[in-house]
């Protein structure tokens, strides 16, 4: 009897390592659960037919992505060679040593010039200036916009806008129009309603949203370089953008206190808004007859210019870095040195893919491709992003904490939340020795 | 061999294991919780005395989420106790197929919570859930709306676990004499009368390890309020430490936050054991 | 039993029952719902009114085990007619099946998750059951110095919430490089059970009387072999509840899973519900996978119907 117990605890044992090594593959990226990602698969199946060398993409879904891959990270594990992770963790995995410094790489392929320069500063760098590139920008992304075209063009709407607001109903330039059409739109009694924005607090759904009005109301966040944030996170321009961002919604379907990139994509699907805050890599699902039966009336606009006539737009996106714990590292630069090819560039973006490759940006091909390539070509040169700072999940914490309860909550005012953002936010700088 | 060599052979590993396993992690978590380590970096680890745990006990969104999970337990506890206790009531006569529909009623506790969680997600779903087309609710918002999602959840805890409480209530139930019935029906006793002076007090020991062992479960609750709301005014207190401890990596402060609801489950596991004793005395 | 009496105790049971089953649908809808939203058309999963008669499809299965990315033009003809039938299932749903660098199909990360939860959830088990039977043998037969303080210590063990445990164990299984890996999940699931697995064995083997073994040592059996030939058998019933139940709360453990595995041993608790995924969520793929997942707790607790009282009582209270 004792044979046996031992005999079985061996053979568990050893079918447990056996399924741990059967796993071992050539290269293995990971990222999030999105239609980028399996373009990327697409993509590196070529790679293997030319070099034999097998690229597998792991995905996860973006509520989960940050904690697995740092879990991950900090547990030093080797699952992953390549990660194609969120500009805001750049800080955080490049000052914990998880990613491989590719500065040299960056200079010999002289990437600082033939990617994006939006793309290099907020996937590759950091600290911001320094001259230290730790990813290849890979996937642009930022926010833009989808909206109802047969909506928009249906001629009696036209008029009635026409006579409420004095001018014609068109895709939004600025802000104050958005507001208006969402404000116009919105009709209750008619399961009909002006706007769908991110307002989930659980990541960084709600943020970007904000950001996105902040920005273009020619506000920041704070000061990169000095890490003050009093006068800039709570200044008049960024307290106006978010009493307009909650102005907006209170024009978003019902129930809309928890939306993120699928619902946003819902409401435009299921008819229920007229336009639909997303970032552009969420947009495929909406030119799909099959998961979209709007799909032929779905139009795209850039995020509008706020009341300064700035201009920006939230960045999503990511550099492709490698995990300086993967035991592939030779492996996964040359893989890189393929990647960054003109030629691969422009497959990319023939697969779907965001390409941050300037030339292939900028080409006619790739702007006419889909009927949202345009509007992204615009957003990317006008992009702003988050902190990147190592501590930016207490500051998004924070950001939720101060932002929700305002914006969905009806509780204090604008000023009061911001005022408390830029002091929480001080108080972490604090407490990591970046300000006095 | 001895049988004193049995005994040890028998009883050491098991708990040589448990100790390894359990309370030396803890030992080691005790010694973080005075420091600010965070396990993202590598910068090492400065004592900061009782620092975390004064940050904390002054934190007023923690203290909120302590009245969240407060607020959770109640509800969730109370209409289990209610649901559970009903359905025993209902379930202790001559019923047919009482054997098999016990079975069936029993099976929402065996599932798991973060699946179970998952699938509500689809019958909350305020525009094609059949929990509000049922109950002809429109779009009534359940997860979304800040001021239900709590409740929510709750309500789904006790779906999953009432029958647990029925479970207990009916071994309760058919333990009570059957001849101090037939002596109330005697006496000419009024149902009432019989529920409060025979029924309850024979029953009110069990169910109060039900109570108790449910009020320590729910108080620990993470797998189903996070994936069903992550809404902060569902966020429970082991969701708050999870984040702490894996989303911004304050180890050190996550380990004092952890010591911390360890003080009081050691505390409701307590008052579990004693009553599981005295239950088992009878 | 005693015969109903007057037709008013009549009446009353009649309405009794009759609660019964309103009480029983409402228990169980949300399960039957799950099931047959297994087998929908993607299109009747979330209509208004729901769709309650259809005809059953297999294609969220096929999906559920297929990696999959949207079409972002329909295919030609003859690629739709040369495809295989589950393809094409796919295919009518506007998504296509990603293949690899060779042309091999992809497959979803669900069957690896599957069979990660079958290795795990089996070999925790095995170990919590038979350490478990063997300390609640020691515990039942011996006297023990300070048995209630140690019984205590074991059970408290069980009542540890995972997040407090698991911020340790994740930085103790950095150093040991049990991260994300089979055995790291095995031990942490063995410990979680052992001491149930203790409590509730030490149940059913004081029930076995003293004088059986007695016998057997008089006739010149060993301890030991008075344990295996004479109490494990009469303790086979316990032992298989035992293991029912470690087994089943193994397969739905999800804290420890979500923190301390990510591709290699990942379980399928944490892995089902990240599949709702990017994009629009596909609720039949999802309902697909949690009917697989939760197929086999349900046959089990039929199994155990006669032991659940006990088990989750952790021993203390017996039928």
């Amino acid at each position: 009897m004792k044979a046996k117990i031992t005999g079985l605890l061996a053979g568990a044992a050893m079918s447990a390592l056996c399924v741990t090594s059967a796993m071992a593959e050539d290269l293995v990226i990971f990222w999030a659960e999105w239609d980028p990602a399996n373009f990327l698969q697409e993509l590196v199946n070529e790679y293997e037919a030319e070099t034999g060398v097998s690229v597998t993409v792991e995905t996860t879904p973006w509520s989960d992505f940050q904690t697995k891959a740092f879990t991950e990270f900090n547990a030093r594990g080797s699952a992953y060679d390549m990660i194609v992770g969120d500009s805001q963790w750049l800080g955080a995995a490049s000052t914990g040593g998880h990613y491989v410094d590719l500065t040299d790489f960056f200079k010999k392929h002289n990437l600082g010039e033939v990617m994006a320069p939006a793309t290099v500063k907020y996937y590759a760098e950091y600290p911001g200036n320094s001259g230290t590139y730790w990813a290849v920008p890979a996937e642009g992304d930022a926010v833009g916009w989808s909206y109802r075209k047969d909506w928009f063009e249906d001629p009696a709407e036209m008029a009635a806008f026409k006579e409420k607001y004095g001018y014609d109903l068109a895709p939004p330039a600025t802000w104050d129009q958005l507001l208006d059409i969402a404000e116009f739109f919105h009709r209750p009694d008619e399961n009909r309603y002006g706007v769908a924005i991110y307002t989930d607090n659980s990541y960084d759904a709600m943020v970007m949203g904000v950001e996105n009005a902040i920005f273009s109301y020619g506000a920041e966040l704070g000061n990169f370089e000095t890490y003050e944030v009093d006068g800039y996170v709570n200044s008049e321009a960024a307290v106006k953008a978010l009493e307009d961002y909650k102005k907006l919604y209170s024009y978003t379907p019902p129930g809309w206190a928890k939306a993120f990139f699928v619902e946003n994509n819902q409401a435009i699907t299921e008819g229920l808004a007229a336009m639909s805050m997303n970032y552009f890599a969420f947009f495929p699902a909406l030119l799909n007859e099959a998961t979209n039966p709007h799909a032929a009336n779905t139009g795209f606009f850039a995020n509008p210019a706020g009341p300064t006539g700035a201009q920006h737009a939230a960045l999503g996106g990511q550099g492709i870095s490698i995990v300086s714990y993967s035991n592939n590292q030779e492996e996964a630069m040359k893989f890189l040195e393929w990647f960054i090819k003109p030629e691969v560039q422009k497959r990319w973006a023939e697969l779907g893919g965001y390409t941050a490759h300037a030339d292939t940006l900028s080409s006619e091909e790739f702007r006419q491709a889909t009927p949202y390539n345009e509007a992204f070509y615009q957003t990317m040169f006008k992009v702003k992003d988050f902190w990147a700072v190592p501590e930016f999940a207490e500051l998004l914490t924070a950001a939720n904490q101060r932002l929700y309860p305002f914006i969905v909550g009806d509780e204090g005012t604008a000023q009061e939340t911001l005022d408390a953002l830029a002091a929480d936010w001080h108080a972490t700088f604090k407490k990591y020795g970046r300000v006095e | 061999m001895s049988d004193l060599t049995i005994r040890n052979l028998f009883i050491i590993p098991t708990i040589a294991f448990l100790i390894i396993f359990n309370i030396f992690p803890l030992l080691y978590s005790l010694g973080y919780s005075f420091t600010d380590f965070r396990a993202s970096t590598n910068a090492p680890a400065n004592f900061v005395g009782l620092q975390n745990y004064h940050y904390l006990l002054t934190d007023p969104f923690i203290w909120r989420n302590f009245t969240i999970t407060a607020k959770y337990v109640i509800v969730s506890v109370t209409g289990q106790v209610i649901v559970g206790f009903g359905m025993a009531m209902l379930l202790n006569r001559d019923i047919p197929l009482k054997g098999l529909i016990t079975t069936l009623l029993l099976l929402p506790m065996m599932l798991s919570m973060a699946v179970v969680g998952l699938f509500w997600k689809l019958l909350y779903d305020p525009s094609f859930g059949i929990i509000n087309y049922g109950l002809g609710l429109g779009k009534f918002e359940w997860l979304a709306d800040p001021d239900v999602a709590l409740y929510a959840v709750a309500l789904t805890d006790i779906w999953m676990w009432s029958p647990f409480v029925m479970l207990l209530s009916l071994a309760g139930l058919s333990a009570v004499p059957k001849h101090l019935y037939e002596a109330a029906e005697i006496d000419r006793a009024g149902s009432f009368y019989t529920f409060f002076r025979i029924t309850l007090p024979l029953v009110a020991p069990i169910v109060m390890i039900a109570i108790i062992f449910r009020t320590m479960e729910a108080f620990k609750t993470f797998d189903l309020a996070y994936i069903l709301s992550s809404q902060p005014t569902a966020e429970l207190i082991a969701i708050r430490l999870y984040k702490m401890a894996f989303l911004e990596w304050q180890t050190g402060m996550s380990s004092a936050f952890a010591y911390i609801v360890l003080v009081m489950v050691v505390a409701i596991t307590n008052i579990y054991v004693k009553y599981l004793n005295k239950v088992k005395e009878r | 039993m005693a015969a109903v009496r007057t037709p008013r105790e009549i009446f009353l049971n009649r309405v009794a029952i009759a609660a019964v089953m309103v009480v029983l649908l409402i228990m169980l809808v949300p399960i039957y719902w799950i099931g047959s939203t297994a087998f929908k058309p993607r299109n009747l999963a979330t209509t208004i009114p729901p769709t309650v008669f259809f005809q059953p499809e297999v294609s969220p299965f096929v999906k559920l085990m297929t990696k999959r990315s949207q079409l972002r033009k329909p295919v030609e003809q003859e690629v739709y007619d040369a495809a295989p039938w589950w393809e094409k299932m796919v295919l009518d749903g506007g998504e296509k099946v990603v293949r690899t660098g060779k042309g091999k199909i992809r497959p979803s990360g669900y069957g690896q998750r599957f069979t990660n939860s079958l290795i795990v959830s089996i070999i925790s088990t095995f170990l919590a059951v038979s350490m478990g039977t063997l300390t609640a043998y020691g515990f039942s037969r011996f006297k023990v110095k300070g048995e209630d303080d140690w019984l205590f210590f074991i059970l408290s063990t069980r009542m540890l919430p995972p997040v407090v445990v698991a911020i340790p164990m994740y930085l103790m299984y950095r150093v040991v490089g049990l991260n994300d890996s089979h055995l790291g999940l095995i031990i942490l699931y063995t410990a979680f059970n052992l001491s149930f697995s203790v409590w509730i064995m030490k149940g059913f083997i004081d029930e076995i009387p003293r004088e059986y073994e007695e016998a057997a040592l008089v006739d010149g059996y060993t301890r030991i072999q008075a344990f295996f030939k004479i109490v494990l058998p009469e303790a086979m019933t316990g032992i298989a509840a035992t293991a029912v139940f470690c087994f089943i709360t193994a397969w739905n453990e999800y804290a420890f899973a979500l923190i301390m595995t990510n591709r290699r041993a990942q379980t399928a608790p944490p892995y089902i519900p990240s599949q709702v995924g990017s994009g629009l969520p596909d609720w039949t793929v999802i309902a697909a996978g949690t009917f697989l997942f939760l197929l086999p707790v349900a046959i089990f607790t039929f199994l155990l119907r006669n032991h659940l009282l006990r088990g989750m009582s952790f021993g203390a209270i017996r039928k």
